[in-house]
C-alpha cells in the first residue's frame, strides 16, 4: 500500500510539472499582454519598463525556469491585479471564502442528496418518488446560474429577505448555497435512487428479510452500506470542484472567493495567478483521486493495491 | 397681576427657545447647512456598485481604481460642473503667458493633508513626476504629452526632474509649461488629484489602502477598505476645500456593475445605477424599466463620456486601403434603422466623431456627406473592382468584449446583415476578448472592427487626436494629421476651431472610420438622492453628468439624502 501511495505521489509530481509547462507555453502564446491599453497605446519604451519591472522581457523559457525555482521556495509571484499582495496571500484570503460554500454544499448535498434518494426509492411511483424526480431533472438541467438569478429576483428584489450579494454574514451564505447545491443534490439522489433499488432486489436482501431481521435493519445496516460505494465515486470529483469554486456563482452573488479569480486571471493575463490556479487545481484533483482509491479499499474489501 | 406677566413671559420664552431650537438649521460634520427637505446627517450616506480595484489613486493607476467611486484623497487643481465649466478646486486661479507656454496656478492656502501638512506645490510636482518616471511604468503616460519634456522623460532620455511641471514664486504657486500652446490644459488638470509626497516616501505607493496610513486633503477619508467586499469614505473634518459634501458617507460595495447592479438597485441596496463609463442597461434591464411608472421616473440619461461607436478598418492594405470600398460600407449601412430598433433610447445617429454638445460638433455639417443610399453604394464597390461583391473577401468583424453588450452585438449582426443585403459581401461577428482585440488593434493589425471612444477630457484635441496617424488607427491622412496638430496648439478659439471642424470633415470623406451612434446612457437614482447638480443643465437635460459621483466633478458635493429616505431604507 505504502509503495503504491509514493507511486502515485510522484506521479502527481510529474502531473504538476507538466500542467505547470503547458499552461506557462499556452499563456504566453495567447495573443495579449497583461499591460495592454484599453485607450491609447502606451509608448514602446513604457511597456518596455513594465515588462522589465515584472520579468516579462526575458524569454519564455528563463521565465519558466525562474518561476519554477521561485515556487520551489514558496514565491508563487505577485498577481498583477493586486499588487499590494502575493499570490499565497491572495489565495490564503479568498479560498476559506470558497471552501466554506464549497464544505456547506456538499454536506447538504450529500445528506439531502442521499435521503431524497432513499425516500424516493423506498416509495418507488409515488407522489415523492415523481416530486424528488422532478426536482432532480430541474436540478441538473436548468444552470446554476439561472437559478441564482431567480432567486435574486423573488427573495432579493421581490420579497427583500435576503440581500442580492455580498459577504461577511450568515444571511450572505443562503442564496449562494441554494444555487450551488440543486445541481449535486439532483446527482446524488438520483445515484442513490438507482443504485438503491438495484440492491434492494438482490438476493442478501432476500435473504435478510427471510431470516425475519427487521426492515430498518435491512434497508440502513446492509443496504445503505453498499450503496455508499458507488457514492463515493461522486463525492470523489465532486471535492476539487466546489472546493475551487463557480465563477457564475461568486460574479453573482459578489462572494469574494476563489472561483471568480479564475475568471478575472484569464481576463487580465495575471500569470502568476493563472498557474497557480491551474497547479490547485492540478494538485487538488490528484490528492483527491489518490484518497478516494484508498478508501475504496477500506470500504470493499475486494478492492486490493499490488 | 406682575405674577401673571412674570408667568406668560417664562412661557413665551420656552416657547421661543424651543421653536427656535426645533427649527434651528441642521448642519453635517464639516459645519455644512443640509438643505430643508435633507434626512438627518446619519442618513447622509450614498451607497453605490464598483468593479475590483487595486488603488484608489488617479497616479498610481488609472484602470484599477473604482469605477467613478474616486478622486476623493485629493484635491485637483479644477474641477467640472454639471454645465461641463470648469470651477476652481486646489487652485484659486489661474493663467497663461502671453506665448500660451507657461500655465500658472495658484493654490488654495487653506488645504491641508489630514497628517497637518499643507497641500502645496510640491505635492503636484511630485505627482506628475512619479506620473512620467519610466521606472513607475504608469498606464495613462500617453494622456500628458503637450506638458514639456514628458515625452522626453517618459523614454527615460531625461530624469522626472525635468518635465515641465515646477513649483513657482512660492510654494502656493505650481507652474506648468507646454512643449506648444495648449489651450485646453486647465481642463486637462481635471487629472491632477495628487499624491502625498510625504506620504507616499514613508509608506510607499499604496499608502491610500489602509486607513491606518491614508492621508487625504480631499472631501473624503478612508474609513474602511474590506478586499473585494466594500469601501467606506468617510467625510473629511478638517477639509478645507471651497466646496463641502453633504454626505456623511459614501459606501462602495465591490461587484460586476454589468451583472450585479440593477438587481442590487431594485433590491435597494445602492442609490445609484449605471454610471457615464461606457456601461449600458441591456435591453432586457431596459423593458423593466420602461415598464415601471416608478423605475421610469427614476432613468435620466444624459451625455456619458460623449462616447461614439464606429466602424474602423486597416486601411494600409486590401480590401481597406480603396476608398471607395470604405465608402461603398459607409452608403449600406442604414444608421437610422440601427438606432431606431436597436440603439432605442441610448443612443442617437452619429454624422461625425464629435457627439452633439462636445465642443466643436458639428453634426449639421456632416449629415449630408455620406447618407444611406445601397444604389451608390453597389456603384463605388464595382468601381473599386468588386460588383455585387464578387470576389470580395469575407469580412471578420471583430467587437471587443468588454464592449459587446447585447445591443452592441444586435447593432453589429445588422450591419452585418445590411452589408450582405446591400453588397454581397459575407461578414462574420466575432465578439474579441479585450486583450487580444486591443492588442491587434494598437499593433495596427486589425482589418475590421467596431469599437468606440469615450473622451478625457472636453477639447476636440482629445477626440479628434486619437485619429492621428500615430494614434491607435491604421489609417493616415496627411492634411487630418496637420490640421489637428496644428489646432490643437492653437490659441485663436476661432481659427482653432475652424481647424477642427476641417479636421472632422476630412474624417468622414476620408472614411477613417464609419461613425455610427452616439451613447446617451442612462443613470438610475433613489428619488431621495437629490441635488443641485441633479437638476436640468444649460442644455435643460437632467443627468448625472460626466465624471458622474468622482472627486473630479462638482456633484459629489451637492449631492444629499433627501427625507423620503425614511420611505425606502429599513
Amino acid at each position: 500500500m505504502i509503495g503504491y501511495i509514493v507511486r502515485r505521489i510522484l506521479g502527481l509530481i510529474i502531473v504538476i510539472l507538466l500542467a505547470s509547462l503547458i499552461t506557462f507555453i499556452l499563456m504566453h502564446a495567447i495573443p495579449g499582454g497583461p499591460f495592454d491599453e484599453l485607450k491609447m497605446p502606451l509608448p514602446p519604451e513604457v511597456k518596455a519598463n513594465i515588462l522589465k519591472k515584472y520579468g516579462l522581457d526575458r524569454p519564455v523559457w528563463e521565465q519558466y525556469i525562474r518561476y519554477i525555482w521561485r515556487a520551489l521556495h514558496g514565491d508563487l509571484g505577485v498577481p498583477f491585479q493586486s499588487p499590494t499582495e502575493t499570490v499565497t496571500s491572495l489565495i490564503a484570503r479568498v479560498w476559506p471564502v470558497t471552501l466554506q460554500i464549497g464544505a456547506i454544499t456538499i454536506a447538504l448535498s450529500f445528506s439531502i442528496g442521499i435521503l431524497l434518494g432513499i425516500i424516493s426509492a423506498l416509495r418507488q411511483n409515488t407522489w415523492i418518488d415523481y416530486l424528488v424526480t422532478t426536482i432532480a431533472t430541474l436540478g441538473t438541467t436548468v444552470p446554476n446560474f439561472v437559478i441564482a438569478i431567480w432567486l435574486i429576483l423573488f427573495f432579493s428584489v421581490t420579497l427583500r429577505w435576503l440581500p442580492t450579494g455580498g459577504w461577511g454574514e450568515p444571511k450572505n451564505l443562503i442564496l449562494p448555497v441554494i444555487s450551488y447545491f440543486l445541481a449535486p443534490t439532483a446527482v446524488i439522489a438520483r445515484f442513490v435512487k438507482v443504485n438503491f433499488l438495484e440492491e434492494l432486489r438482490k438476493d442478501y436482501v432476500r435473504t435478510a428479510r427471510a431470516k425475519g431481521l427487521p426492515e430498518r435493519v435491512v434497508i440502513f445496516k446492509h443496504v445503505f452500506k453498499n450503496v455508499l460505494i458507488p457514492v463515493m465515486t461522486l463525492l470523489g470529483p465532486m471535492i476539487p470542484d466546489l472546493a475551487t469554486g463557480s465563477v457564475f456563482i461568486e460574479v453573482t452573488f459578489r462572494v469574494p472567493g476563489l472561483g471568480r479569480f479564475f475568471y478575472t486571471s484569464a481576463l487580465n493575463r495575471d500569470y502568476p495567478m493563472i498557474i497557480a490556479m491551474i497547479l490547485l487545481i492540478a494538485i487538488l484533483w490528484g490528492i483527491t483521486y489518490l484518497v478516494t482509491d484508498i478508501i475504496y479499499a477500506y470500504i470493499d474489501p475486494r478492492i486490493v493495491f499490488s | 397681576m406682575s405674577k401673571k406677566l412674570i408667568v406668560v413671559s417664562v412661557v413665551v420664552m420656552v416657547f421661543l427657545i424651543l421653536t427656535s431650537a426645533f427649527s434651528a438649521p441642521v448642519t453635517n460634520s464639516v459645519g455644512k447647512v443640509l438643505p430643508i427637505d435633507a434626512a438627518p446627517p446619519e442618513y447622509q450616506v450614498l451607497r453605490v456598485m464598483s468593479g475590483p480595484a487595486t488603488t484608489l489613486d488617479w497616479f498610481i493607476s488609472v484602470y484599477k481604481r473604482t469605477n467613478e467611486a474616486n478622486n476623493y484623497f485629493g484635491e485637483p487643481l479644477v474641477r467640472l460642473n454639471k454645465n461641463f465649466e470648469l470651477v476652481p478646486a486646489a487652485a484659486k486661479s489661474w493663467g497663461v503667458s502671453k506665448d500660451g507656454l507657461t500655465w500658472t496656478f495658484n493654490l488654495d492656502k487653506n488645504i491641508y493633508w489630514t497628517d497637518g501638512t499643507p497641500l502645496t506645490a510640491e505635492d503636484f510636482v511630485f505627482s506628475f513626476q512619479l506620473g512620467a518616471d519610466p521606472k513607475h511604468g504608469w498606464d495613462f503616460t500617453w494622456f500628458y504629452s503637450p506638458i514639456k519634456n514628458w515625452d522626453k522623460v517618459v523614454k527615460g532620455e531625461l530624469p522626472p526632474s525635468e518635465i515641465g511641471v515646477k513649483q513657482g514664486k512660492d510654494p502656493y504657486t505650481l507652474v506648468i509649461t507646454t512643449e506648444y500652446p495648449a489651450p485646453y490644459l486647465p481642463m486637462m488638470m481635471l487629472y491632477s488629484t495628487p499624491l502625498s509626497k510625504k506620504a507616499y516616501e514613508k509608506y510607499g505607493p499604496y499608502y491610500n489602502n489602509d486607513p491606518k496610513t491614508s492621508v487625504s486633503c480631499g472631501p473624503y477619508v478612508l474609513q474602511e477598505w474590506t478586499k473585494d467586499k466594500q469601501i467606506v469614505f468617510k467625510i473629511n473634518t478638517k477639509y478645507g476645500g471651497r466646496l463641502k459634501p453633504y454626505l456623511e458617507k459614501i459606501i462602495v460595495t465591490f461587484g460586476d456593475p454589468g451583472t450585479s447592479a440593477f438587481k442590487a438597485y431594485l433590491a435597494g441596496e445602492i442609490d445609484i445605477c449605471g454610471y457615464s463609463n461606457g456601461q449600458i442597461f441591456t435591453p432586457a434591464d431596459l423593458e423593466v424599466i420602461e415598464k415601471d411608472p416608478e423605475l421610469s421616473k427614476q432613468f435620466h440619461q444624459g451625455f456619458g463620456d460623449f462616447r461614439t461607436f464606429y466602424l474602423g478598418f486597416d486601411c494600409y492594405n486590401p480590401p481597406f486601403n480603396n476608398l471607395n470600398v470604405r465608402k461603398a460600407l459607409a452608403y449600406a449601412i442604414d444608421k437610422e434603422a440601427i438606432v431606431k430598433t436597436i440603439i432605442r433610447k441610448q443612443g442617437m445617429i452619429a454624422y461625425g466623431f464629435l457627439m452633439p454638445g462636445f465642443p466643436g460638433a458639428n453634426p449639421e455639417g456632416l449629415k449630408d456627406i455620406i447618407t444611406y443610399n445601397p444604389d451608390q453604394a453597389r456603384k463605388l464597390l464595382a468601381e473599386a473592382g468588386y460588383p455585387d461583391g464578387k470576389g470580395f473577401p469575407s469580412l471578420d468583424m471583430w467587437v471587443r468584449s468588454d464592449l459587446a453588450s447585447p445591443t452592441v452585438v444586435a447593432a453589429a449582426n445588422a450591419i452585418g446583415a445590411m452589408l450582405k443585403k446591400n453588397l454581397g459581401i459575407d461578414v462574420k461577428i466575432t465578439v474579441k476578448e479585450s486583450k487580444t482585440f486591443m492588442d491587434a488593434l494598437n499593433s495596427h493589425k486589425l482589418p475590421f472592427y467596431l469599437v468606440s471612444y469615450g473622451m478625457d477630457y472636453l477639447d476636440q484635441s482629445n477626440m479628434l487626436g486619437i485619429w492621428v496617424s500615430t494614434g491607435r488607427h491604421a489609417w493616415k491622412n496627411d492634411r487630418y494629421d496637420k490640421l489637428v496638430t496644428e489646432a490643437s496648439s492653437l490659441i485663436d478659439k476661432k481659427k482653432r476651431d475652424e481647424m477642427f471642424k476641417e479636421a472632422e470633415k476630412i474624417l468622414v470623406e476620408d472614411v477613417g472610420g464609419i461613425f455610427l451612434w452616439h451613447q446617451t446612457p442612462g443613470v438610475l437614482w433613489k428619488p431621495y438622492v437629490k441635488g443641485s447638480d441633479l437638476t436640468p443643465d444649460k442644455y435643460g437635460i437632467t443627468a448625472l453628468h460626466w465624471p458622474g459621483i468622482e472627486g473630479v466633478g462638482t456633484t459629489i458635493f451637492n449631492i444629499y439624502i433627501s427625507k423620503d429616505v425614511l420611505k425606502y431604507r429599513k
